[in-house]
This record gives structure tokens, sequence and C-alpha cells, in this order.
């Protein structure tokens, strides 16, 4: 039998927690709190650790509902230690290492950011690994060379500014469609014309690409759409949210695909909750079948933040032979993708 | 005979006791404000080691910095389903409490920000509802006063209240979060020279003689708006608060953050400091820098949730005996 991992996730706004047994999925609940934060614009880092504090214990206990299991039958626990808001973070940490220490059994603190790659594997048997991954939410944006997602993975761009899922919610902000960001400019995007403003592609010039060829740039777009709502009295919402959002997918694709290829890698991931964004979903498909890339994009509900996928990344870790981590995890609020496993 | 685990996080100490009736097998803290949350687990497993079933986890609820304090009950609460038995929740100043016999008295522990978790004691008997406040109104209660860093919440008393006491299931915060949405009819815009004469009086109001002057103002604001950006925040055409930054080679200069002192605690300081620090990305900064008064404890959180570090002091930069703390945030 495959063990049974437990993972809980609280490194923002959602309390989430994920059952897995080996690469299947038994179970995935999330609670958030994205509309207590709503009317602020953006996550209180205060409002969401109490939210965890509050939901945690009936998330873990609905999870163990729909998986149909008792606590005694989970095998190993795994935790979001990073990076995160560290208030939020430490609700899920220590609430691991309860949990870990209450069933004595194993716990495996692990990196959020590879934990929304690692998901992919769930009800998906192939192996994909070299891949390239494009990793996009609303802190990261990244192009990472994966070649074992929990031992050797390369960083080859990354946004020098704002994340891709942060431009969304600027974009959404200035607007006034609300909070967060991406859904909103999605679904708005959908009734307007992709092509009717031409908003620049950040850092895609022959210049720039000497030293930033993977990298990112949303800032100057961020603030080319705010000159052309200031300058055009009567825009159509849906063609700036539509041509804003072409702007962003373009870029990104354009460079995981020139990253596959510079690589000779022809496995692309696309992982984060920017990867439930409908037009990039499309444009992916589209583009990396002329390219001739073998494309994995998780289901839409398993890139935003979810406890699936840190249980994902806690049972590759146990398939991996790694050892548990110590009792007395530090939660780090910056930790790099290079600190898969605590 | 109840075995009970018992576990405070709710000071800047960590303490785990283990009781079974009258007996303590196990009882120790570690002091470290910033650690519970790795600690707190070592602890326990140590105590745990003494391989004895337990029948109840005891947690002090609070009052406690929120941070601290969550780390506690979200291990507790997890603990006892793991260990499929009940928790139950106690006021950790009531902990704290147990050790004194006076007949009227006031416990209180660090709140930061310069004030005190407190609640008062007669006979036995918590009489309020824990408070927060400044210790000078405590004081003027006139009644004595034990505060943390001599007696701290006492986990064994902990595990004997919860064994008599219905459980608090909530976390005892008292204060709010700090977050409040910006009032609505707050306006950011580019400060002008027409803002003068507001921000100089609130300058004298607010720093005194460390404030600046015309001069000074006209000097910084004599860059904008190639190497300096100035803010104004304005609340029904009145000016309530400001804050400027300068550029030159490389790395840019908070020189100043100010919110008049009624409008404090609504995010505007925070707005304005994220309007710095996005113009400083816009000039390609490679690192954001400001100095801050040692004691300006209101301020100092915000910098550090946005991400800037101490690198240095600075002695005697407001004035005599008035000490800069010098921050920064690589961009």
């Amino acid at each position: 039998m495959q063990p049974i991992v437990l993972g809980i996730e609280t490194s923002c706004d959602e309390t989430a927690v994920g059952i897995v047994q080996g690469r299947k999925l038994l179970a995935n609940v999330i609670s958030s709190s994205v509309e207590q934060h709503a009317r602020f614009g953006g996550v209180v880092p205060e409002v969401a650790s109490r939210a965890h504090l509050e939901a945690i214990q009936q998330v873990i206990t609905q999870a163990l509902k729909d998986a149909n299991i008792k606590i005694s039958d989970i095998d190993a626990l795994a935790v979001t230690a990073g990076p995160g808001l560290i208030g939020a973070l430490l609700v899920g940490v220590s609430s691991a290492s309860g949990l870990a220490l209450g069933l004595n059994k194993p716990l495996y603190g692990v990196n959020h950011l590879s934990a929304h790659i690692a998901v992919d594997a769930l009800d998906n048997d192939e192996k994909i690994q070299p891949s390239i991954a494009l990793l996009v939410s609303g802190g990261h944006s990244s192009i990472l060379q994966v070649n074992n997602l929990a031992s050797d993975v390369i960083v080859k761009g990354a946004t020098i500014d704002d994340a891709a899922g942060e431009a969304f919610d600027k974009i959404a902000r200035i607007m006034g469609l609300g909070f967060p960001g991406g859904p909103v400019v999605d679904r708005v995007a959908k009734l307007g014309d992709k092509n009717a403003i031409a908003f620049p592609r950040g850092l895609t010039h022959s210049n720039d690409l000497v030293e930033h060829q993977f990298d990112f740039s949303f800032s100057g777009l961020k603030t080319a759409v705010a000159r052309y709502l200031q300058q055009t009295p009567n825009y159509k919402k849906a063609d700036v949210a539509a041509s804003f959002q072409e702007a962003v997918v373009d870029v990104l694709l354009q460079k995981s695909i020139a990253a596959c290829k510079e690589s000779g890698i022809d496995n692309l991931v696309i992982a984060g909750g920017v990867a439930a964004n409908s037009r990039l979903r499309e444009l992916a498909q589209e583009r990396c079948a002329s390219a001739k890339i073998r494309l994995r994009i998780p289901p839409a509900g398993l890139c935003t933040d979810n406890g699936a996928m840190v249980a994902a990344l806690g049972s590759l870790a146990i398939s991996e032979g790694i050892e548990p981590s110590q009792t007395g995890i530090s939660a780090d609020s910056a930790a790099g993708i290079s600190q898969v496993i605590w | 005979m109840s075995t009970v685990l018992a576990i405070d996080t709710s000071t800047s100490r960590t303490s785990v006791a283990l009781i079974a009736g009258d007996k303590v097998l196990f009882n120790e803290f570690h002091e470290d404000p910033l650690a519970h949350g790795e600690i707190l687990p070592v602890l326990v497993a140590k105590a745990m080691a003494q391989n004895i079933g337990i029948d109840l986890v005891a947690v002090g609820m609070g009052p406690g910095p929120f941070t601290g304090l969550r780390v506690g009950i979200a291990f507790a609460q997890s603990f006892a389903l793991g260990m499929n038995v009940k928790w139950h929740g106690v006021c950790s100043l009531d902990a704290m409490a147990a050790a004194i016999l006076e007949k009227d008295f006031i416990v209180s522990t660090d709140a930061r920000r310069k004030e005190r978790f407190w609640a008062r004691y007669q006979d036995g008997k918590r009489v309020n509802e824990p408070q927060v406040g400044k210790a000078s109104e405590l004081e003027k209660l006139g009644v004595p006063i034990f505060n943390e860093g001599e007696y701290f919440p006492d986990p064994i008393a902990i595990a004997k209240l919860a064994l008599n006491q219905l459980s608090i299931d909530q976390p005892i915060y008292v204060r709010k979060p700090d977050a409040y949405p910006l009032p609505a009819n707050v306006k950011f815009r580019e400060f002008t020279t027409l803002d003068l004469v507001s921000a100089i009086a609130m300058e004298k109001e607010i720093y005194g003689k460390a404030g600046w002057s015309a001069a000074q103002f006209k000097e910084e604001f004599a860059q904008v708006p190639k190497n300096a950006h100035y803010l104004a925040a304005e609340s029904d055409g009145k000016l309530i608060g400001y804050a400027g930054i300068f550029y030159v080679d490389n790395v840019a200069d908070i020189h100043t953050i100010t919110v008049s002192a009624e409008y404090r605690r609504k995010g505007i300081g925070r707005e304005l400091l994220k309007r710095m620090i996005d113009w400083a990305r816009v000039k390609k900064a490679s690192a954001i820098m400001l100095e801050m008064r040692v004691g300006n404890e209101e301020a100092q959180p915000l910098y550090i949730q946005n991400g800037f570090t101490e690198i240095n002091r600075r002695e005697n930069y407001y004035g005599p005996g008035l000490t800069a703390i010098i921050m920064r945030k690589e961009l």
C-alpha cells in the first residue's frame, strides 16, 4: 500500500488541507479568508492568521471525512514551511507539528513553490522530468528547469519587479473590478478584444534579452495600462482587461517556450495560481502544439493554493527516500526554491 | 486522577508541563520571544518521551503577542486531535496570578508597542476581562502590579485550572487586527509648495525641535521630480500626511513619512510607504534606506513587514541622546 499523506497549507489566505495516497488524490478542502481581505485590496497578514486558526481544525476534519479515513490511518504529514506570510505559515506549521507528535508520525516541512509543481504528479502516471516549469502566482513568477523536483531545480529566470498575479490584482484595483484580480480580469476579458490595445511586452526587446532572456517585468505594463486609462476617458473595461491579459500571457509563453528550446527539454509544466487563467491555458495549448512541446497544466482547482499540492510533495519526498524534517521546523517566510524539504 | 499536558506561549517564554494528579512529571520552559514555533514541539516531544498516555491538553489562550500565542493554540488543538483527547483553553493571566497571594493586585504582560496586557484580581478571582493599556494607566489603580519577567503563566497552574473551569475556546486577542481599510475620504496626490505651511506646522507638532524648517523643506523639494518624489495625503482638503524619497547613485533614501496623530493606524503610512517603494522601483534603485528614531515602535513593524531590516545605528542623529536605526530593503 502506498503511504497516506495529509498536507497543510496556510502560507497566505487559504486554509487548506489535502490528503493523498501515493499519487492518488483523496481529499482537497479549502477555506478562504479572501472575502475578509477584499475591502483592503490585498491580504492583511493578521486577518489571514486569525482566520487560519479559526478554520484549521474544521478543515482537517472535513478532509478526513472526504477521504473517508480515520486520522490514525495517516502515515505521514506535510506542511508548507515557506515562503509566505510568517504569522500565517506558523499556524499551519504548529498545527502540523502537533498532529505529527500526537500521531507519532513523520512530518515533512515543504516549499510552497515546489508544491505548486508537485501537484501535477497527482492522478498522473507519466514521469515528465526533466521539464521546464513556468511558475506563476500572486507572489512569484519564474521559469525553472526541473531535473528532479525534490533535489535538482535550476532557476532560469524570474520577475525583476511584480509577480504576474500581482499585476492582475493591481490592474483590477485601478479599474475598480475588485480583489483578487486574477479571476475577475479573466472573466471580464472574455467579453473584450485582446488586440484592441497594444500594451508593451516587458523584457522582450533584443537588447533586454541579453541580460534578461528568461526574466519577466510587469511594472512597465502596469504603468502603460494606468496611463491608457487616464488618457482614455471612455475606455472599455473588457478591451483593457483582454489586452492587458494578452500582454501578460504572451510574454509568459514566449519565454517558457524559448526556455524549452534553449535547454532541449520538450516538457513544459505550468503551475501556480495564474495557471488557472483560462487564456493562459488556451494559448499554451496552441503554442505548445505548434512547437511540439508536451504541455501539462494541473486542473484549475489545483493551481491556486491548496493542501493537496503540499501532500503531493510530501508523498514525493517519501518515494525519493528523503528523511523527514527534524522536530521543531523553522518556518521561513522568504525561503527560495532551492530549499525543497526542511 | 487525570494526566494533563499543559502549554503556554503567551509571553516571551514557551512553557510545557506534564502533570498526573499532584505529581509534576515534566516542567520546562525556553526563553525566546521569536522561537515559540521551533521550541514548542521540541519541549512536548521531550515531555512525551516519558511514554505516559494523557487525558487532556491544556493551553494558555492569552492575551499575548498574536503570532506566538497562535503557535501554542494551533499546536495544542492538533496535538489533542492526534492523541484523540480533548483540549481545554485557559486565560494565561489567570495562570500567572495563581502564584500570587495578595488580596488585590494586577498581573501584566508585555503587549509590545509600549503597552501591557493586564487583569485585576481580588480575593483570588479575576474581576475584569483581560485588557490592554499603557503601564502608566495601570499604576493609577494603586494596587500592586506583578509583571512578566518576575512572573510567568505557570503551565502547572494551566493544567490545574483546566481541570476546574470551563474551557475558553477562542484566543484572547484583546486588540483588533492592525488593519483598517483606508478611510474613504483620504486622497493621495503630489506634494506642492502650497502644502508647506501645513507641513511645517505638523513637523513642529510631531517632532518638536527636530522637525524640518521651511528652508529644509525647500532644499529637499528642489530635487523633485528628477531625484526626489514627494506625496501628500489629504482628507477633506486638509493635509494629514506626507512622504518624501530621494534617489541618487542607485540607492533611494526615504526622508520622511509623517502622518498626523489623529489619522494614524488607518493604513495611511502603509500606503505612503508603498508608493515610495513603487517610485524607487521605477527609478530602478537597487535598494531603499531609511532612518528611524529609536523608540518609534509604532512605525517599525510597518517597515519590517515591508522587507526592511536594521543594518546599523547612529547615535545622536536626531539630536543629543536620540539614536537613529538605519534600515534597508533590497529591491
